[in-house]
């Protein structure tokens, strides 16, 4: 399957009397990575769970190429990975990850190689109850990047993960899937992680959610965390932050 | 409106079934809603004055028995190394079926309403100890800390906190006990009273009379419902939510060697049997009725004594273990299919719950006088008992499972069968087993109940006569029997349960 777009259109969402999303409308190029970034509780995970076709809009639509996204979930081409690592706890590591294949219809493919991406070697038959927090989210974003999905949506991934390997995951993981052509939207609270990661940054206002600015990421060499150093990466940084500070 | 509309669907059902019954006026089993109401309006006075007699009974039996849950749970709270021991004698005598405890307790209470409110008491605080004890042990490791770091010992940490945060569990486990004390009230009268509902169920079923079998179950169930009802009532007013209570695991013993466990199980044995010579000779209750271990020894090392025992255990086993597997491949079965339609779930869950109060023993001659006095009779009823609480935990246990795993298989548009065969039951497992653990006692309590009322078959009848002909041996000897039997099976189902549970659940073991 060729990569995909991700196309929203003036989607809303109310949950009662709250409005979370008010009318958005966004168009992301296919095999780029977009950062949604934006206060909390401002409708960022709504938004990305319209997309994954897990909540559907009031109101508008969300297509991912041609399709709707429950056609493309079908095809086994999107992937998530949850704020909460979601892992079975009867099933090992290596097969909470195998999972991931197998609801996509795919062959499992190289588990080893992902499980030694997300630094969990020896660890492979552990169970999750046996995992601290941060390494059962790293055995999630495997299970999201097994199956080679043209659409990978990330809902806040590393909040759990330690200093060093977040840091490490951010330079090791976009090369993975940009060399598979995924659209990836990220949702993260780190205005760092969104420019280091993204090639464009969408800031959105307090809920309901509103598309207070859109920043593209165009940094010249390897995406590697020598890069924050550079007055480049500074400079972008200070725009999203200002860019927030406007909405708040 | 919804009440109206659930009060016409009421009367809906009512003239139905009153209709079809004249179209077929053969049927002697299943009696017109007219002429239970006729048999209700005649014997209104008998009724009230039965009812009003079983009612006490239970109650005095419900307050007793918590009284006792509550003061156990808190030694064990304050004194964790009594645990062990309490649990194990508290299991014990949870498992011996209360239709054996009956004769026995009418014999030393002689008549009175001594064994109704005792058989109440038993019928309740196992049920309200387990969940007084899911409660004391829910809080969180930090406020335990937090009272560690002031140096407050445990009996200021159960003052200050486990006894607030056992609250919600409390009252779940009186809700489930308001019912079981009305079935434990019935099966005392069973074995012998003078009056209450328990008595005229008996008289009715032995002169075959259905209308007044079937107004007395119903108001049996009624009964159980309403206090069912009121208690989850109190309960949302002092507490304001229920929790879920259905994973009661088993003791954690997998870090202690076979000799160990065999060293412990012997040292609980030796307690029983030292506690029941003790209390014997205490009161100096009399040898005749009054049996020591030695005197149910002797008698079962005599070998006809012990064929005769043995071959009624074997009928009796033989109707249970139907029973107790159909109940349970029921009770889950249609709580997983159930899942695949979330809209038929809702709408069945408050049905199931409020038939899960009533006290199923009850409706048992119904289901005889229907299905026979053989093994189709029987099983109906063993299944019938098992069948409801095995489907509310199986229930209960699949919406444990965490939406972000529903979503998870949602994402990739995984079918209702994936989810339900890789996620739902898997993760419904350990309330399976907990179900089916529990299960155990209750389908002796069954099968037994039913051979004593109608089959006349099995340690029930053997009970039943040897009850009668004063032979107080075999009497002593059926109920120790039947106790070992229950702990024996009730531990199997644990030890197959904890081996499921290090797969499925291991947090639940440490």
């Amino acid at each position: 399957m060729a990569c995909v777009d991700i196309h929203c259109d003036s989607i809303t969402k109310r949950f009662g009397v709250t409005e979370v999303v008010a009318p958005f409308s966004v168009t992301l190029a296919a095999g780029q990575t977009t950062a949604l970034v934006g206060p909390s509780g401002c409708g960022k995970s709504t938004i990305l769970r319209i997309i994954a076709g897990l909540d559907t809009p009031d109101s508008g639509t969300v297509t991912l190429g041609a399709d709707p996204p429950k056609t493309v979930a079908r095809r086994g081409a999107l992937a998530m990975a949850f704020q909460d690592p979601s892992l079975l706890p009867w099933r090992s590591v290596r097969a909470n990850i195998a999972l991931g294949a197998e609801l996509a219809r795919k062959p499992t493919g190289d588990v080893d190689a992902l499980i030694d991406l997300v630094g969990l070697n020896g660890f492979a038959d552990h169970r999750p109850g046996e995992l601290s927090g941060g390494m059962r989210q790293r055995a999630a974003i495997a299970r999201s990047l097994i199956s080679a999905p043209k659409v990978l949506l990330l809902d806040e991934p590393f909040g759990a993960v330690d200093a060093m390997t977040r840091r490490r995951l951010n330079e090791d993981l976009p090369p993975l899937w940009r060399s598979r052509g995924a659209t990836v939207v990220l949702v993260t609270h780190s205005v760092q992680e969104a420019v280091l990661l993204s090639d464009r940054v969408l800031v959105l206002s307090p809920r309901p959610a509103r598309l207070m600015a859109d920043i593209p990421i165009e940094l010249v060499g390897a995406r590697n965390n020598s890069l924050v150093e550079t007055a480049e990466f500074a400079t972008l940084s200070r725009t999203v932050f200002a860019a927030l500070e406007e909405g708040v | 409106m919804t009440t109206l509309r659930r009060v016409l669907w009421v009367c809906a059902a009512l003239v139905v079934w009153e209709c079809v019954l004249r179209m077929l006026p053969d049927s002697l089993l299943i009696s017109r809603p007219l002429a239970i109401a006729g048999y209700v309006s005649n014997n209104a006075a008998l009724l009230a004055r039965a009812t009003l007699e079983t009612s006490v009974n239970a109650a005095w039996g419900f307050v007793w028995g918590n009284l006792a849950a509550v003061v156990l749970g808190t030694i064990m709270t304050v004194f964790p190394s009594s645990e062990r021991t309490l649990s194990a004698l508290s299991l014990l005598v949870f498992c011996v079926p209360l239709i054996a405890s009956g004769p026995i307790l009418r014999v030393l209470f002689g008549p009175g309403v001594g064994p109704q409110i005792t058989l109440a008491a038993l019928a309740v605080y196992y049920t309200t100890l387990l969940a007084l004890l899911v409660g004391l042990r829910a809080v969180s490791q930090s406020w335990t800390d937090l009272m560690r770091i002031y140096d407050r010992g445990p009996v200021s940490t159960l003052i200050r906190v486990r006894a607030r945060a056992s609250l919600p569990y409390l009252f779940v486990g009186l809700q489930i006990s308001a019912p079981a004390a009305f079935l434990g009230a019935m099966i005392g009268e069973f074995t012998g009273a003078e009056r209450g509902l328990g008595v005229l169920t008996l008289r009715a079923m032995r002169g075959l009379d259905s209308d007044a079998t079937w107004a007395l179950a119903l108001l049996s169930a009624l009964i159980a419902v309403t206090a069912y009802g009121l208690i989850d009532w109190l309960g949302q007013r002092m507490v304001g939510y229920r929790p879920v209570i259905l994973l009661s695991a088993p003791a954690a013993s997998t870090r202690r060697s076979t000799g160990m466990r065999l060293i412990e199980m012997g040292c609980t044995t030796a307690l029983v049997l030292l506690l029941w010579q003790v209390s014997m000779d205490a009161f100096d209750l009399n040898r005749f009725f009054a049996k020591r271990p030695g005197d149910v020894w002797a008698f079962i090392t005599d070998a006809e004594n012990r064929n005769t025992l043995l071959s009624a255990l074997a009928e009796t086993l033989s109707f249970a273990a139907p029973g107790y597997l159909a109940g349970l491949a029921l009770g889950a079965g249609l709580a997983a299919l159930l899942v695949l339609s979330p809209a038929l779930s809702r709408a069945t869950m408050p049905v199931a719950v409020a038939l899960r109060a009533v006290p199923i023993i009850t409706t048992a001659p119904l289901l005889v006088l229907a299905f026979g006095r053989g093994l189709i009779g029987t099983t109906v009823v063993v299944a019938v008992m098992i069948f409801f609480p095995t489907f509310v935990a199986c229930q209960q246990g699949l919406r444990q499972m965490p939406g972000q795993i529903v979503d998870l298989f949602r994402s990739y548009d995984a079918g209702r069968w994936h989810l339900l065969r890789a996620a739902q039951i898997p993760a419904m497992l350990p309330a399976f087993f907990a179900s089916a653990r529990m299960a155990v006692p209750a389908a002796l309590l069954a099968v037994t109940t039913v051979e004593w009322l109608a089959t006349g078959k099995g340690v029930g009848v053997l009970m039943a006569m040897t009850a009668s002909t004063s032979n107080y041996n075999m009497l002593w000897s059926c109920v120790a029997i039947l106790a070992a039997v229950a702990v024996a099976v009730y531990a199997a189902v644990a030890a197959l349960e904890r081996a499921v549970l290090r797969v499925y659940a291991s947090e639940q073991l440490s």
